[in-house]
């Protein structure tokens, strides 16, 4: 019991999480925004997200890793309209991973705040602390129609009823640079390597991915952007993505 | 007068021997199972001898799984790779003119997986051959055999054992080999 202690306060000592080989993190320019979800159908059709129908959208059981949100500010007539790309933010001291039961959900080498589908008993209690609201969980076995089946991605599972999931900052992408820059016999992945499939979907280039821990990399010039700011700050969470506030000039 | 305890259990004869029938049954059905219709090895639709042709005629695992070293799967021959030494060797064997009933209807020929990894398992050979293991590491004594039987039980122990033992980096991170 005592070590089991041990490694709990070693896990959540500060500084801990600094010591990464990666820390992938995602900026978003939230002045480029333009809200066209281009990114949400992207993460759906690389992540074999399901369709969950009419009746289960009805009962708030969408399943979208990453999703657009709207902020109307003002009265009409000067109404402005403010989009937020919303997605799992990763964040260094999350809420969700002391909250498993079964650490189904932790924080890799990479600083990415993981779930393990297989090790997953879906308490749910996740969904719960996480004050993002980015974890889903699939109250059903989906089935895809013919012949959506055949769009499935290969490299990322069809998860199963009784799981939780949520955004993985595309691993299966970033497997995949890893897997390349072996074979070149580097031992890290260059910057620019990895975009997950809404960053590579976006229009208006709003999002960058890339690894924090290179001060040289595109993402840790934007994460020093004085316009910078993460969601829910103050409660500590340190989340990896970095939203650009938007700078209205009409006043 | 002498009491024997058989004539009691006269009763009980025929459940008896239904019961040992059936047991006997079970027994055989599981050994045939597991001996034709197994999994670990399965018989495969045409009587392929790895014995023959890796063994006796030494051909190098990667000349007919060409993509092993390269990509995730290894690969299974295509018929025309093995038309390509069958139009000339061994084409009297009933087995090899099925290879080539196969070639001329354009079908691929049906073999029936061995080592197969759940779904949602992410496993290259590329990465493995690439760090130095040989093929039999895995998959055993393959040149002895005349059947494929798979030789390990391609669990997650198995899988972590080995990652341990070989101080793979990350090699014991969930994400290294789930997906």
């Amino acid at each position: 019991m005592s070590t089991v202690l041990e490694k709990f306060k070693k896990y959540r000592k500060p500084g801990y999480y600094d010591k990464f080989d990666y820390h992938w993190t995602m900026s978003i320019d939230l002045d480029r925004c333009t809200g066209c979800e281009a990114c949400v159908v992207a993460c759906q059709a690389e992540n074999n997200l399901p369709i969950v129908g009419e009746q289960q959208f009805a009962m708030r059981r969408e399943m979208k890793w990453i999703r657009i949100e709207r902020y109307w500010e003002g009265e009409y007539p000067n109404i402005k309209l403010q989009f937020i790309p919303m997605l799992c933010q990763q964040c260094d001291q999350a809420p969700c991973e002391i909250a498993c039961p079964v650490f189904a959900t932790y924080h890799n080498q990479d600083g990415l705040n993981t779930q393990v589908y297989n090790r997953c008993i879906g308490t749910r209690t996740c969904a719960v602390y996480c004050p993002y609201e980015v974890r889903f969980f699939n109250w059903f076995t989906y089935e895809w129609d013919e012949p959506l089946e055949q769009q499935l991605n290969p490299d990322v599972t069809v998860r199963e009823k009784g799981v939780m999931e949520k955004c993985t900052f595309c691993i299966q992408r970033i497997r995949q640079a890893k897997d390349a820059a072996k074979d070149d016999g580097r031992r890290r992945v260059r910057d620019g390597e990895v975009t997950p499939a809404c960053v590579q979907s976006c229009p208006t280039e709003a999002m960058v991915f890339g690894d924090l821990n290179d001060p040289d990399s595109r993402v840790s010039k934007m994460a020093r952007n004085p316009r910078g700011y993460h969601v829910l700050e103050e409660l500590n969470t340190t989340p990896s993505i970095v939203y650009l506030k938007r700078v209205h000039t009409d006043g | 007068m002498s009491i024997s305890v058989l004539e009691a259990l006269a009763h009980f004869k025929k459940p008896v021997l239904v019961l040992f029938a059936g047991l006997a049954g079970f027994v055989g059905g599981i050994w045939v199972n597991g001996t034709y219709f197994g999994d670990a090895s399965p018989v495969q639709p045409i009587e392929f001898s790895h014995r023959i042709h890796a063994g006796e005629n030494e051909i190098p695992c990667q000349y007919c799984h060409v993509y092993a070293a390269r990509t995730p799967v290894a690969g299974v021959p295509s018929v025309e790779k093995c038309m390509g030494c069958h139009r000339s060797v061994a084409i009297d064997k009933p087995e090899i003119i099925k290879v080539a009933q196969y070639y001329a209807d354009h079908e691929p020929i049906p073999w029936i997986k061995v080592y197969d990894v759940p779904d949602f398992v992410h496993f290259t050979h590329k990465r493995h051959i690439q760090a130095g293991l040989e093929c039999r590491e895995c998959h055993g004594p393959v040149a002895t055999m005349d059947r494929i039987t798979r030789q390990q039980p391609l669990r997650m122990p198995w899988c972590v054992d080995c990652h341990t033992k070989k101080e793979v980096v990350n090699g014991r991170d969930c994400w290294t080999c789930h997906k």
